[in-house]
């Protein structure tokens, strides 16, 4: 299982989405991304905006980076903190 | 050099964090202490409340990450960051920096830095009310360029 997050307004895109994924060979992001096209494709287009970032277990990542089970996923917009 | 990170609902108290710096050592000659509030205007508009989300865990290790940076710029003997999280109020306090140094510039210079690199990197997200209409805060260009600022010097 992938755990997805989905922080500041993204979330409110996410409503009502399964939090978990399963694992599948050579899952990345960006393939985690398109998955949900078809049913969320206005969570899609804001996940593909260039300011957001995603992290693995806690960790910036590419959208190419391989994903393995086990993992939490988490799409972040730019943060406004401070 | 001694650094304490804290995520928090409650409140500080700026004159508690204030001491608890001047008495880490006594070669301390330095403190500068930063707070942050809850502005009551949010594009020229009076906010009910403000509401802010972080990602527990990665936001605790990126702002260590900020410390660490900036304690191999400058010499520095403490450094304590709180932010806090859920709902605020105009006035209140969201933002705590304090650095302590043998001398002034290493601590002035130190808390911009943290600030300016808290502000674009630490993952904390704002929710403003405004009478029941609710909206996440856009990221603003003047904080990167602030934070920028500091990468030209490398």
């Amino acid at each position: 299982m992938i755990k997805l997050l989905f922080f500041g307004r993204l979330g409110d895109f996410a409503t009502g989405l399964s939090t978990s994924i399963d694992a599948v060979d050579g899952l990345t992001p960006a393939a985690v991304r398109d998955g949900l096209a078809a049913g969320h494709p206005q969570l899609v287009y804001e996940l593909s905006q260039p300011q957001v970032l995603i992290s693995l277990n806690q960790m910036i990542v590419d959208w190419d980076h391989p994903i393995v089970d086990g993992a939490e996923l988490a799409f972040l917009p730019p943060v406004t903190g401070g | 050099m001694i650094s304490t990170i804290r995520i928090q609902t409650q409140d500080f108290d700026l004159a508690a964090e204030y001491q608890l710096l001047r008495q880490l050592k006594a070669s301390v000659g330095a403190v500068v202490t930063f707070s942050g509030l809850v502005r009551d205007l949010e594009q020229q508009q009076s906010i009910n409340s403000l509401t802010l989300q972080h990602y527990a865990g990665m936001t605790e290790s990126l702002l260590q990450g900020i410390v660490d940076q900036a304690e191999m710029r400058w010499d520095l003997i403490g450094i304590t960051v709180i932010h806090r999280v859920g709902k605020l109020l105009p006035s209140d306090q969201i933002v705590f920096v304090g650095v302590a140094s043998q001398h002034r510039s290493d601590a002035f210079e130190a808390a911009q830095f943290v600030m300016d690199y808290l502000k674009t990197k630490a993952t904390f997200w704002k929710k403003v009310d405004q009478n029941g209409q609710q909206y996440w805060v856009e990221s603003k260009s003047s904080d990167q360029a602030a934070r920028d600022r500091w990468s030209t010097d490398d």
